[in-house]
């Protein structure tokens, strides 16, 4: 996965230093160089990207990545990163730390992300699936769940928002019920205000006289391996 | 035409002192026992007309559609068997049927008796039984490995583990009267509105499905096909660690933690381009491989998630494969060709580790794959897979004289079952392999004495008028189908990008 086409200002396209170690003769600055930086925040299912604008000038050298199963909405994102990368051409932040692809996360999560890298991640207003054959399609379950453990580094979070009481009630209890999270406050995070007024869906909620429900969860350490 | 036997497992026991040979063969919905030493059947067992096609309504999605008329629903064919697998104290047999159920089997003083019969919410694809003899693991083709006790407690109210319960707990605490999961106030797409205003319609529940009735956990679970579950253990610092290696449609391997911590995912091996159909965990090492959609098998360093090497399924192989097959085709009644195509599609069918002795005697093992409708198995020594990438592995071609359907060892003979299926073919066939040492090549040479053994299957009487070419091509050929159509690249479906798209939902596998 070539990430360097998604963050060209943090990130070179050139090989890895084992690799070059391995393979080519480069002069011994090439292998001191730093490990190369990786996306640390995702946001599954970032729509039009509200969420992913208004948290990049925040944290402006952490990688943030959105992802998004429909494609003419991921190339809206991507065009408007493009266009506020140019404007912002010569200030001090210029959005170069954020980046959208489209990705199917419920099957791929894993080809694009290694074990514990991110150290956020973000569900906002996932699609309910009211219909009950219908809930496993939703984006949390135990099953998924373990996927999510897998890609969040222990001590990350995993942020969830929906105007849904019973989705909210549904996330809560399998994350609850999944070994590798236990639910966190909401409190002193900068992140929730973020994530409760900035994206489209949230601001629709708003208009609409909606509640929204919050839930965060940490990501806790895996248990040492049975012993017998 | 006769029915071919698509499954096979032999069971080797040692049981008060006697050495015994036995092998199980599937053959549509039966099941036989043959005593491989005195050459006859001595059990034969049938999959009863399951009750439960008749009972079950069609799924109501909560009354959400209107009723459907019900149509009369025809007699039931007994399910075929669909799996089969030995435990590995040769005690038990666990047969996946058709219809769901996971049957266990006694096999103790050559007698197979059924002892019981779990339906699986989904369709399970891979069975194993764990070295502790005492759970199955299944996979099914949603994507969920569930574990079972392998002997199921007597009590049906066995109180749900947790996960399950978690399940239980949502259905059952909603109130009598139905009460919609969304307001007036919740956002909407369009197709959630649509969905909001039936519910609002409906006025009671509908029968919502049941949970299992019998003692399983949910272990994991892909989002996507299962088509290989394997049992892992390694010795680190001198504890055992259990591993379940699951594989699925997406070209995942996945390397989770045992039970009881199967939620931990120690890692994956990426790299598949095609589907993974088989995975064959090499015994003593640390080494897997894996096949699929491909024309290269993939051997694994799996506890390092690192591809060691690629074992390139050479275009001549394949290719000659192909035009034997051709041959075979033309002379057999009632199969249907493969569809047309300029390119030649590989799907790997089976993997196996079979005993293959070195010419200068010890013991070896060969790694056996079979290629989807080609009448021949490649074997490659074991001792080569560790090869350093860029050295060729030696393939051996075994020619058959039909494809192979399933694969068993009893001793040093390699079973083979084949699809013949004109009256009169021989459905088996048994080579005993060498591995010729010079070369790297493998020698084989026929097993007339096993075969003569197995006479009694062949004579067994399976010849059936109804059974047609395309009935059993369904049944023995479908791992070719697992392969997805690559229009957009990420398995996306037209339609899916509208702001009310389905967005690729659908792609989560459905009943």
């Amino acid at each position: 996965m070539d990430w360097s086409q998604h963050y060209p200002a943090f990130i070179q396209n050139c090989p890895s230093v084992t690799q070059s170690a391995a393979e080519a003769e480069l002069p011994s600055e090439a292998l001191l160089a730093e490990s190369p930086k990786r996306v640390e925040i995702a946001d599954i299912g970032c729509g039009f990207g509200g969420l992913l604008f208004a948290l990049a000038p925040l944290m402006s050298s952490t990688l943030i990545l959105g992802l998004e199963i429909r494609t003419s909405v991921t190339e809206f994102v991507q065009e408007k990163i493009k266009a506020l990368r140019t404007q912002n051409a010569g200030n001090a932040f210029a959005y170069q730390n954020v980046s959208c692809i489209r990705a199917n996360t419920m099957k791929f999560l894993p080809n694009f992300f290694e074990k514990a890298q991110l150290s956020k991640i973000f569900l906002c207003f996932p699609d309910p699936h009211f219909k009950a054959r219908k809930h496993k399609a939703r984006i949390v379950s135990q099953q998924l769940n373990s996927e999510y453990a897998y890609v969040l580094r222990p001590g990350g979070i995993v942020y969830t928002i929906t105007d849904v009481e019973d989705l909210h009630d549904w996330m809560v209890e399998h994350f609850d019920a999944h070994p590798s999270f236990a639910r966190v406050s909401e409190e002193g995070d900068e992140c929730v205000r973020v994530m409760t007024t900035e994206t489209e869906e949230g601001k629709k909620v708003e208009r609409n006289g909606g509640q929204k429900f919050v839930a965060l969860f940490i990501r806790l350490d895996d248990p040492p391996w049975p012993s017998d | 035409m006769q029915h071919p036997y698509q499954c096979i497992a032999a069971i080797e026991s040692t049981a008060q002192g006697q050495a015994s040979s036995h092998l199980l063969a599937a053959c549509g919905h039966r099941l036989v026992l043959v005593d491989v030493n005195d050459s006859k059947i001595i059990t034969e067992w049938f999959s009863a007309i399951s009750t439960t096609n008749t009972a079950e309504a069609p799924e109501n999605d909560d009354g959400e559609r209107p009723k459907k008329k019900q149509k009369t629903v025809p007699p039931v064919k007994p399910a075929n068997i669909i799996k089969l697998t030995v435990s590995p104290d040769q005690a038990h047999a666990v047969a996946v049927t058709d219809d769901k159920y996971v049957r266990v089997f006694t096999i103790g003083n050559g007698k197979l008796e059924e002892i019981s019969q779990r339906c699986m919410p989904k369709r399970p694809c891979a069975v194993q039984v764990l070295p502790d003899n005492a759970t199955i693991i299944c996979g099914d083709k949603f994507g969920d490995v569930y574990s079972l006790p392998l002997l199921p407690t007597a009590s049906e109210d066995v109180p749900m583990v947790a996960d399950t319960a978690l399940e239980s707990a949502t259905l059952e605490a909603d109130e009598p009267a139905f009460k919609p999961s969304a307001t007036n106030l919740t956002v909407h797409t369009k197709r959630n509105r649509k969905a909001l205003e039936a519910q609002m319609q409906q006025k009671a529940f509908s029968a919502k499905k049941e949970p299992l009735k019998f003692d399983h956990k949910l272990l994991l679970g892909h989002v996507s096909m299962l088509t290989g579950v394997a049992y892992a253990s390694r010795n680190v610092d001198g504890r055992d660690r259990g591993y379940i290696i699951t594989a699925d449609r997406d070209e995942h391997i996945r390397i989770s933690r045992g039970p009881p911590q199967s939620h931990v995912i120690e890692g994956y091996c990426l790299g598949h381009k095609e589907f993974v159909s088989k995975l064959c965990l090499i015994p003593g090492t640390d080494l897997s491989v894996s096949g699929g959609g491909e024309n290269e098998l993939y051997v694994w360093d799996w506890p390092a998630f690192t591809l060691k090497r690629k074992i390139h399924l050479t275009d001549e192989v394949v290719n000659t494969g192909e035009s034997n097959a051709e041959a075979s085709r033309q002379a057999d009644d009632g199969t249907m060709s493969q569809a047309d195509s300029s390119k030649k599609d590989v799907a790997v069918s089976g993997m196996w580790i079979v005993p293959c002795p070195a010419a200068h005697g010890g013991t070896e093992t060969a790694l056996v794959v079979a290629i989807e409708r080609l009448p021949m198995l490649l074997a490659i020594p074991v001792n080569q897979l560790g090869l350093p990438r860029g050295q060729d592995v030696n393939i051996t071609t075994i020619d058959l004289g039909h494809a192979p359907l399933d694969l068993a060892c009893i001793g040093d003979s390699v079973v083979v079952s084949l699809d013949a299926r004109e009256e009169g073919q021989s459905r088996f066939q048994a080579i005993k392999l060498q591995e010729v040492q010079e070369q790297g090549m493998i020698g084989n040479v026929r097993d007339g004495e096993m075969e003569k053994r197995l006479a009694c299957l062949n004579s067994y009487p399976t010849a059936d008028a109804s059974l047609d070419g395309k009935t059993l091509d369904d049944l023995l050929y479908n791992v070719g189908n697992l392969r997805k159509r690559r229009g957009w690249g990420d398995s996306a479906k037209e339609g899916d990008d509208g702001p009310d798209g389905d967005a690729g939902v659908d792609d989560v596998a459905e009943d």
